[in-house]
């Protein structure tokens, strides 16, 4: 809400310059209309006017400041809808403080405002406030639709940032020559002693780099897409460490079709490793876990140990809340937590499958 | 065990097993290495090498507890082992070992590159400078030493540079007085004040220097020699010789 405002605020003010402009227009007619009609004092066509600008103003600071109504806005005949229940009770408001206030000033002057007889003076006014209110609810439509498709934009801008941000980590962490050489020296370790597994341990190798050169500008993909570089990441990772990592998959079988972010899981097992394995003196276990809590993904990676102060944030932890906010708002989360023994990277999405 | 001595006692320090097992094919083969140990991090390396004393160590730069150049920072140059470094990475450290150490190995290596390194090291064996410019490069990498390798018992714990209140020399040893207790270190005090930094630590007379945080006052005794009285209640002698080094230390 907080980042909508800078944008928005901007706009509101045309808007109320648009106001100010309709009312003066408003005026000059008024005082026009009557300027030479010796029965009506120079004062009378401001009164009139002030008493009917004041509260519509009101109104209107109260449109522009309370914005309720924007999730109707693909649907403009429910938006208009919503706003014109509230109709009867602006249209008794302001009729009765025109009038109050024009009867009050006119009595100070010791004068008696003289009008039509009430029921054609409220049935007039109320047709008066509903073409107003049409008339100002229909630029509102549009001043409104115009923030939405500005903040809907910049949403996008920052969700294919963020992406970009999330694939250029990948690709430095992989490319970082402390995992890259340690991996080739594992598997020139390897070739000594057992041919086919430095052949295997190659072949992911190349497997896992040429996925992270061809990541493509998709923001969702499948769970079981996700796990599948993950996995590669994984076995070269658990053979260089493989007297102290027991890795341990447990993922739930219907939630391999759900939708993830895509890398969002990379970084958490990359932190796994990192601070929870390399640093580590004895075996550290790392649990992947993937279930579905009823409208729900829940993901987990955790590892045994406790959180490095100076680990405990991190380009991908940061990277993956914000794609998340961005995507989903306020209905995902991702938050790295001391859990007992475990260190627990704990992710929740709202539960989504490819429409087939 | 006659052709024994003549063999280069050798140890292995490497926290990924298929990196240890590169070595200790290749370094077995080799008929004048004795691998005495093979450890799989800094502390067990740090205390092999202390219990064992090789004279050849290859050590891996990244391992968990200790890296390779803090186990080589902690060495006393003049006794250390010939060191080399193996590592995938730190193209800084690298750098200087171009200059100081006896060799490097950039991972993965071949062959060819081993025997290059091992051809080095034989040409340097006797050769003491090689030794106390690997120690040298590695204090200059690991700037800032915050931790203090110690004997306990059998073992080796690190304790806080900052919880150090004095050191005492005596021979070729120093006490260590740290937080209550009085650790006995094979070390010179004018080597390990190398190590610790002249910024936290400066000499009071020839054989004791003091952790400048430590000091919570100082009174004048006779002849200009001065009392310092320590935060745990330790009173010890400023000699004069050391007195003006101290003050411009103190800001006075």
């Amino acid at each position: 809400m907080s980042r909508a405002v800078a944008p928005g605020r901007a706009d509101a003010r045309a808007v109320y310059a648009l106001w100010a402009v309709f009312w003066g227009f408003m005026t000059v007619v008024e005082i026009q209309d009557h300027f030479y009609n010796p029965y009506v004092r120079w004062w009378e066509p401001w009164l009139w006017q002030a008493s009917s600008a004041l509260p519509t103003t009101v109104w209107l600071i109260l449109q522009l400041r309370v914005d309720r109504y924007s999730q109707f806005l693909d649907r403009p005949l429910q938006w208009v809808l919503q706003h014109l229940k509230w109709l009867p009770l602006i249209a008794v408001t302001c009729i009765s403080f025109m009038y109050l206030v024009r009867h009050g000033a006119y009595a100070l002057v010791g004068r008696s405002y003289n009008h039509e007889p009430w029921p054609f003076v409220l049935t007039y006014e109320t047709v008066r406030v509903a073409l107003f209110a049409s008339l100002w609810l229909g630029i509102l439509f549009a001043f409104r639709s115009f923030e939405q498709w500005s903040l809907e934009r910049q949403r996008l801008a920052q969700l294919q940032r963020t992406l970009a941000e999330a694939q250029l980590t990948q690709l430095k962490s992989q490319l970082r020559p402390h995992f890259l050489f340690n991996a080739l020296n594992t598997i020139s370790s390897l070739m000594h002693s057992d041919v086919a597994r430095a052949d295997h341990l190659l072949a992911q190798l190349s497997e896992l780099l040429r996925s992270t050169l061809r990541l493509g500008d998709q923001q969702l993909i499948t769970l079981q897409e996700e796990l599948q570089v993950l996995r590669l990441y994984a076995q070269i990772m658990t053979e260089r460490f493989s007297d102290r990592v027991q890795l341990d998959w447990q993922i739930a079988a219907d939630t391999e079709s759900a939708q993830v972010p895509a890398l969002l899981l990379q970084p958490l097992l990359e932190n796994a490793f990192k601070y929870g394995v390399e640093p580590s003196r004895v075996p550290v276990r790392i649990e992947i876990v993937a279930q579905r809590l009823e409208d729900c993904l829940q993901l987990r990676v955790r590892n045994t140990g406790t959180i490095q102060p100076r680990g405990g944030g991190g380009v991908g932890l940061r990277n993956g809340q914000e794609r998340l906010r961005l995507l989903f708002g306020e209905s995902a989360c991702l938050e790295l937590r001391q859990n007992q023994e475990w260190v627990d990277a704990q992710v929740m999405l709202p539960w989504r499958v490819p429409a087939t | 065990m006659a052709g024994a001595c003549d063999m280069i006692r050798t140890l292995i320090a490497d926290d990924e097993p298929p990196a240890r097992d590169k070595l200790v094919r290749w370094l077995g083969e080799q008929p004048d290495l004795e691998l005495v140990s093979i450890a799989r991090d800094g502390i067990s390396a740090a205390e092999a090498i202390a219990a064992l004393s090789p004279q050849l160590a290859f050590l891996d730069i990244q391992m968990p507890g200790l890296s390779g150049l803090e186990i080589a920072a902690q060495l006393e140059a003049a006794t250390a082992p010939l060191l080399v470094f193996v590592t995938a990475f730190d193209e800084y450290a690298v750098k200087a070992f171009e200059l100081d150490a006896v060799d490097y190995l950039l991972k993965p290596y071949d062959r060819q590159r081993l025997d290059k390194c091992l051809a080095r090291v034989r040409a340097r064996f006797g050769d003491g400078a090689a030794r106390s410019a690997a120690v040298r490069a590695a204090r200059t990498q690991v700037q800032d030493c915050r931790r203090l390798l110690v004997p306990v018992g059998e073992q080796l714990q690190l304790i806080d540079v900052d919880a150090i209140e004095w050191l005492e020399a005596d021979d070729n040893y120093v006490h260590v007085h740290a937080a209550g207790a009085n650790y006995l270190l094979r070390r010179t005090l004018a080597d390990l004040l190398v190590q610790l930094g002249e910024q936290r630590f400066v000499r009071i007379h020839k054989s004791a220097a003091v952790n400048l945080a430590q000091i919570q006052s100082l009174s004048p005794l006779f002849k200009g020699d001065y009392e310092l009285l320590l935060r745990d209640g330790q009173r010890l002698r400023l000699s004069r010789r050391y007195r003006e080094a101290l003050f411009a230390r103190m800001g006075r």
